[in-house]
Order: structure tokens, then sequence, then C-alpha cells
């Protein structure tokens, strides 16, 4: 079975420097992935599944069937479309006659759901070729002391997502570590970072990254890595305002997971796009060497 | 306070949604593991929010929205926390689709919505970013056919659903 991605809304739209950074780092692992060019809204699990669950539903189904058309695997690029996907297929899957309504609905656009394809989150992937990643390793990130924040949808609910551990979540940790840096362990590891709030309480939202980051201040961390746009626009885009705010002065480079390995597998910040970060990542670079 | 006022077909609505809320004792697991429960002190209380759905206190979950399940950052710490394995999110996702059928909900959601009605994508791409993603060496993103989307969200009724005023399929939407 080869992979074809799932791109998702945000990061085409408004992060094209991690959908660059994905791309070069699982063509140059030799890892099988082209895209899929007829998909919509995953939809959003924090958004549209609260408008309307049939309407949520039957997108995530028409986005699956695509996939099993072309019979791939979908390569996820971004935690709220995998947890909506994997949802998706979880309720398909166990209840009958929500897959028969579903599938009535697909008829009328010539598409039928069948559930016979993996969804798969990109960290996922990584992290089962890490022997590939260290054997492509030329710029090891040496003295790198990296947090690791997996965010919610890459881990739950574990019933439907099936991957890495709910509470004691290590795979980015082992990743980071192949690439030479060092994780580092801090309380709030496994809360949230509040992003899906700033739809309806933009303080409250601001509250929980702050005590987030404060919890990454307290480990020692050079910088933080994630793996979800949502996470990636809450840390990068409102650290700022969280200064502003608590009178605070956090200032951490902000990576997504691929970008630290697309680094250690020898690219440059320029072909990464490192300049359209928020939080500058020239520090990280200099102290690397890259 | 007046006299609340149980609902019991209300709760039947919910629980014919997601059987698990039956399975609730009170125990507030789900509360003491909640982020937003400690960040607001408590104002926002998922336990709080299963009782009222269990007593089927319609007015006080739809109406007056107390406690306020918008304010849920969906984390899913209580679904996984929950020793009797109540699927807490789902179960809010219920009371919001209900919440959204009487038009009060925030505007976010609905921009969303919106977007996704007139582009099949929930954020638009502006020229900027067009520009970036060649910088980058991307290729111009191709998504789904829109009519197609429109026909499909045509058969679940989603844009009688939510709150189309003031978005027109030739309008804006996500800024």
């Amino acid at each position: 079975m080869t992979y074809k991605y799932f791109f998702g809304c945000v990061i085409p739209g408004r992060l094209p420097f991690l959908e660059a950074s994905a791309r070069k780092t699982f063509e140059k692992l030799g890892i099988d992935v082209s895209d899929q060019t007829q998909y919509s809204c995953c939809p959003d699990p924090t958004g549209v599944a609260a408008l309307d669950h049939k309407s949520w539903l039957a997108l995530g189904a028409r986005n699956l069937s695509l996939y099993e058309n072309d019979n791939s695997d979908v390569l996820s690029l971004c935690s709220g479309c995998t947890e909506t996907l994997k949802s998706v297929q979880h309720i398909l899957n166990n209840e009958p006659e929500e897959k028969e309504e579903i599938n009535s609905i697909l008829k009328k656009i010539g598409k039928n759901y069948q559930g016979n394809i993996n969804v798969k989150h990109f960290a996922q992937v990584l992290y089962e070729n890490l022997d590939a990643i260290k054997e492509n390793v030329v710029k090891p990130l040496t003295d790198l002391k990296v947090a690791c924040h997996p965010g919610c949808h890459y881990l739950r609910p574990s019933e439907i997502i099936q991957w890495d551990d709910p509470f004691e979540p290590i795979t980015l940790d082992v990743i980071v570590e192949a690439l030479g840096a060092e994780p580092v362990d801090y309380e709030l590891k496994k809360d949230c970072c509040g992003n899906p709030l700033e739809k309806s309480d933009k303080n409250l939202s601001l509250k929980l990254l702050q005590n987030k980051l404060e919890s990454i201040k307290n480990s020692g961390a050079d910088c933080l890595v994630c793996v979800c746009p949502a996470c990636y626009q809450q840390f990068d885009f409102n650290q700022r305002e969280v200064n502003k705010r608590y009178n605070t002065d956090y200032n951490f480079p902000v990576f997504y997971v691929t970008e630290l390995v697309a680094l250690a597998l020898g690219f440059n910040a320029d072909e990464l796009g490192l300049k359209f970060h928020r939080i500058r990542v020239s520090d990280i670079l200099q102290k690397l060497n890259v | 306070m007046g006299m609340l006022k149980v609902d019991f077909e209300f709760r039947k609505e919910i629980v014919k949604e997601d059987f698990s809320l039956n399975y609730c004792y009170q125990c507030g697991t789900c509360s003491s593991a909640c982020p937003v429960a400690l960040a607001t002190e408590g104002e926002y209380n998922p336990r709080k929010i299963i009782e009222e759905s269990l007593l089927g206190l319609k007015e006080l979950l739809i109406k007056d929205q107390k406690p306020n399940v918008w304010l849920c950052s969906t984390c899913q710490m209580c679904v996984e926390e929950c020793p009797q394995n109540v699927f807490l999110t789902e179960i809010f996702d219920i009371l919001k689709n209900k919440i959204v059928q009487t038009g009060n909900y925030p505007e976010a959601y609905n921009i969303q919505g919106n977007a996704i009605l007139e582009y099949g994508l929930a954020i638009l791409l502006t020229t900027p970013i067009i520009r970036r993603r060649e910088q980058l060496g991307l290729p111009i993103v191709e998504s789904a056919n829109i009519e197609e989307i429109r026909k499909l969200l045509v058969a679940t009724d989603f844009e009688k659903k939510i709150n189309t005023n003031g978005y027109s399929k030739t309008g804006k939407g996500e800024k």
C-alpha cells in the first residue's frame, strides 16, 4: 500500500513552509507519498462536528472514499484531520445504520465508503521509519534541548487514535532523539495548547497557552516541537500576545517535527522557509551550526 | 432562579445519540482532569454538563448555556480518564448541535461553516500565501469540486442548520 497526503486546510492555506518540510523529508527518506487533489476540509473535529454531526460525518466519509478509490492509505499532516478521519472510520465501521445512511448520501455524488484503508498521522510514519531517519542524518542536532508537545488529537481518544500513550506520550521524544537532540520532560506535556478555545474565548485560550509555556520554561528547553498546525499557530503566533498580557518573556522557537528532521537530513533554512516563523529561529540555527 | 424543569424527552434525545451518558455516576474525574475547569476555577465544569444532561435540564443547557459547553477545548482528557467510558465530548457535540439550531452560538464556528459551504475548505488561499507557496516550490493547491461538496451538504441540510445570514456564496469566507 502506498500513501497519499491529506494536507487539510491550515497547512496549505496558512503555513505552507510546514508542507515544504514534510514533502522534502518524506522524499528524502524514500517513502512513497503522492498528492490527492479532490479532498475537502476533513472537516475540523473542533468546529464542524460542533455545528452538525451528520455533515461532519458525510464530508469525512467522502474524503476517505477518495483514498479507498485510489487504493492508498492516508498520510495526514495535521492531528485534527487525523482525529476526524479516524473517528469517522470508527463510527462507520462500528455502526451499520450510520454507515448505510452516509452511503445513501454519498451515492448522490457517485461515491461510496467501505472502510478498508489506514489513516496515519505523519509522525507515526516517521516513527515507523526511524532506521531510515538515523541512516540519513548528516547534521545531528547535538545539544539541542527540545520540549515535545504531542497535542491532544495526536493521542486522544486513545480507543480511536490507537497510537502512542495518552498519558505518557513518548513517540516524538524518540524521533527527536534519533536526530541527535535531547528531548526534555515537563509537567504539562500532555496538556492542551488552548488553540480551539480561540473560537469561543480568546482570554481562556491564552491562559492555557501561558500555563503550557511556563511549564516548558521550567524544563530548560531551547525550543519546542509540535505535530499539529493548530498547535503550531497557537505557540508561534500567540506567544507574544501571552507576553503582553501576562508580562512574561517567553521566546521559544517553535518547530514542526518535520522541520527538525529535514534540518538533520541536511536541508537548509532557506529551502525550508524558516524565515516565515514569527518567533525567530536564528539562535537555534547558530547553535546547531546549520 | 425559578424552578428547574426536568425534560425527560430531552434526555432521551441525547441518550438516543449516545447511550454512554447513562453510565455516568457523577464521580467528577472528568472535571479534575479538565484544564479548562482548572483555568476557570470550576466555572466550566464537564461533570455538571453531564449531570444536567442526565436530568434533562434543557433550558439550562441550551438557552442559558450554564455551564457554557463552548468552553470545552476538545482536549479529550475527560474521555480518556472517565472510569465509566462516558464519551463526554461526543455528548457535548450533541448539545452544541442543538444549540446551533437556536442560532445562539459563537460566530467563529459560523465563519468556518460558511467557508466550507463556499470553498469546500475552511481557509481560503490569499495572494501572499499563493506567492509564498511559489517561493517554496510548492504546487498549486487543488481540492474538491465545490459543486460536489454543496450537493453533499444539501443532502445533510447543512445550510438550513447553520446561520448563513450575511454570508453568500460569492462573498468572503474566513478572514
